[in-house]
């Protein structure tokens, strides 16, 4: 008995070791967490919302193509500056006190940084324009000083003085391709990222989208959600090295109101707004320790709590259903045509918001955590499930290989390339997490629950807490995510397809 | 004298690979390092190249090449310390008439003028090699410091490119595999094995004995 134990723990890989905490983890929070449905109608609201997707139309047409310019122009905008901050940023990465800094404004959602630029300069394009420029220029300085590290064939020996034309001519060249393609990648999220600021006030595609919606127009919603898809699809005939500076001045033509600046209300914000309430009134230690104490048994803790169970389930159902969907996408295992329709189904799910996706859903079935979970599995699955058909694409397998499905699945192809999901995996843990902070607008108890409901009361000091929690609690996740591939050993197994992930 | 080691040990973490290790080389010598790959001539040249980087040309094994720059480009590189930021951004936008026509020089002689404008990815390991060579030339400091800088080339090539690096350097000191051309081209030979010099003589007073231990070493 005790030699049959023993061969078997031979078995346990450290794959496996942390595939069962996801698993086990995952199953716990799928217990806790308050999963029900709270419409009383639920199976007429879902077959109404289906059905109108026959009936497609719009009733202000101007209005439908003001907001694409408005959401378009914007992104545009938005990426032109962050990459040129991102560029100058990624320069000086090796500085420990830019990489915090940047990771903390990394760690906080374009959504928040809506939120609190609002509180500043009010509704208006100057509010939509930072709050991507802050994220996306901390997100790109990271991966352009990853990039301009990869690419440089050039040895350190042969180095000169002169730096700048050293680094002109041997570095830029190889990364230049690289940091353009990544630059066009991030415009997609950029657009996503800019339709969902209508969500909170900003004329882009998501106010005209939580509008049609609330008044019950889902054909509304399916034309804006379809023709969002089209654009999307069509990015790359759009927007590319070709036409990207003549869009950015077109852009900036178009929203020709950067106005809205205020410098007396951002001093006013950061000297006085956000400064904790007993520490702006001089109220002492005591009642300092009263105000925190309160904040942090009654929102933090419970916020940090729904925001961890609701990214465990989401990242353990994720993990489902890439594993079921990747063979969908996969060369390996269907022919051209059914292979097709499932590409088409993966594109639209992977180009929904995770937002959108979620508030659809908290429509349908009232609120829960259910619309936020299944969101993120849907939106999150899809990409990995993507990315893991290209990996098993590139696969070669032996002729002879069996013919079973099943069986090809377990033996051949999933060992191979289960390292990688766990990468994709471990990539997309500290976006989930972002994601399910975010979520908490739409009313499911996580910490941005608690942050909209402070700013709602005009609170400033405890919202900015809020959020710094929230920061600090992505940190530690990308933390724990990235020493969790350096145990598996993940990092270096994949190139290619990192950059989509971030 | 250009370098004098007196019993020194170079080592990578625990792994010693030169250890005692004595050498003199003087000014104007042509000296060929022979030895099997790990033998300890890269971590040797390496090791000289730190010594006297200023007046040193070095051709590393790996070439240092920017692969997405033309072979002008490329060549036009070791002269990046000589120029001012700007004529560096102009040649790299529009190369000068002036460059131009002195880098084809240098590229005549390996016969890669054809290339001049084709980016490293398109070359083939030899042309990226000779672009290497090219650049090296168009260096020129006193010392050439070259690790096996023919590997990819036919027999003719080696030889007509050994006798243009040992022609255009005061000194130059080359590892390399081939005895024969290493016999031919330079003055002096270093057997090397597991970091320890085997046979250290002038050309001329090689006999058959010491050939054959060369042929031994680079076996």
């Amino acid at each position: 008995m005790k030699m049959i134990d023993k061969s078997c723990i031979m078995f346990v890989t450290k794959d496996l070791r942390v595939s069962f905490v996801i698993f086990i983890v995952g199953v716990i929070s799928f217990f806790i967490a308050d999963l029900s449905i709270s419409t009383v109608d639920t199976s007429l609201l879902v077959e109404e919302f289906f059905f109108s997707i026959i009936k497609l139309s719009f009733s202000n047409y101007s209005i439908l193509f003001e907001a694409f310019l408005n959401t378009i122009s914007i992104a545009i905008i938005s990426i032109f500056i962050s990459s040129i901050l991102g560029f100058f940023l990624a320069l000086f990465f090796s500085n420990i006190l830019v990489r915090i800094s940047l990771s903390f404004t990394r760690a906080i959602h374009e959504l928040f940084w809506a939120l609190i630029f609002l509180q500043i300069f009010g509704l208006n394009t100057l509010t939509a324009i930072l709050a991507i420029i802050i994220p996306y220029s901390a997100i790109l300085a990271k991966v352009y000083a990853e990039i301009l590290e990869e690419h440089d064939t050039f040895p350190q020996s042969l180095r000169g003085r002169s730096k700048i034309s050293y680094f002109i001519y041997t570095k830029i060249p190889d990364a230049l391709p690289h940091l353009v393609s990544y630059t066009l990648y991030r415009f997609e999220c950029a657009l996503r990222s800019t339709a969902i600021l209508g969500f909170v006030g900003i004329t882009t595609l998501g106010y005209y989208l939580s509008s049609s919606f609330m008044q019950g127009y889902y054909n509304e919603v399916w034309m804006i959600l379809i023709s969002f898809y089209i654009v999307v699809a069509s990015v790359k005939w759009w927007f590319n090295k070709y036409t990207f500076i003549p869009l950015t001045i077109v852009s900036f033509f178009y929203l020709d109101d950067f106005s809205g600046f205020n410098l007396d209300n951002l001093i006013r914000f950061i000297t006085n707004d956000i400064v904790p309430y007993p520490i702006r009134n001089d109220l002492g230690f005591d009642k300092s320790l009263a105000w925190f104490d309160n904040i942090f048994s009654n929102e933090i803790l419970p916020g940090i709590f729904n925001t961890i169970v609701l990214t465990q389930l989401s990242l353990f159902l994720t993990a489902l259903l890439a594993l079921v969907l990747f063979p969908l996408v996969s060369k390996k295992f269907f022919s051209k045509p059914s292979r097709l329709s499932s590409h088409i189904i993966l594109v639209i799910l992977r180009s929904t918001p995770e937002y959108i996706l979620a508030y659809i859903f908290l429509q349908l079935f009232g609120p829960s955590m259910l619309p936020a979970a299944l969101a993120l599995m849907l939106h999150n699955g899809s990409i990995i499930g993507h990315l893991m058909g290209n990996e098993t694409n590139l696969l070669s397998l032996r002729p002879d290989i069996t013919k079973k499905r099943t069986e090809k699945y377990f033996y051949e192809v999933l060992p191979r390339v289960y390292k990688q999901f766990l990468a994709f995996l471990f990539y997309r843990w500290e976006i989930i997490m972002r994601e399910s902070a975010i979520l908490g607008i739409l009313g499911i108890a996580t910490l941005g629950f608690f942050i909209d409901s402070a700013i709602a009361d005009f609170r400033l000091d405890k919202m900015f807490l809020l959020l710094l929690v929230t920061a600090f609690l992505n940190i530690i996740v990308d933390l724990i995510s990235k020493k969790a591939r350096e145990y598996l050993k993940t990092d270096s197994s994949f190139s290619s397809s990192r950059c989509s992930l971030k | 004298m250009a370098f004098n080691l007196q019993e020194e040990s170079i080592s990578y973490g625990d792994f010693t690979v030169l250890n005692d290790f004595s050498l003199s080389i003087e000014k104007g010598e042509k000296v060929a390092l022979l030895g099997k790959s790990g033998s300890g001539k890269s971590t040797l040249l390496k090791h000289l190249y730190n010594l006297e980087k200023e007046d040193c040309t070095y051709i590393p094994q790996e070439l240092g090449l920017v692969n997405n720059l033309s072979v002008f480009h490329n060549v036009y590189i070791s002269k990046l310390d000589e120029n001012s930021l700007f004529t560096n951004l102009r040649n790299l936008i529009l190369p000068s008439k002036e460059y131009k026509d002195k880098i084809l020089k240098v590229l005549k002689e390996v016969e890669l003028e054809d290339k001049i404008h084709s980016k490293i990815i398109n070359l083939s390991g030899g042309q990226k090699q000779r672009c290497a060579i090219s650049r090296a030339v168009f260096d020129r400091k006193q010392i050439l410091l070259a690790d096996e800088p023919i590997s990819a080339l036919d027999e003719y090539l080696s030889d007509e490119i050994l006798k243009l690096l040992t022609l255009k350097f005061e000194t130059s000191i080359c590892a390399l595999h081939n005895v024969d051309l290493a016999i031919k081209n330079f003055d002096r030979v270093i057997g090397l094995k597991n970091g320890k010099v085997i046979l250290d003589k002038v050309c001329s007073d090689l006999n058959e004995d010491d050939r054959q231990k060369l042929y031994y070493v680079c076996d």
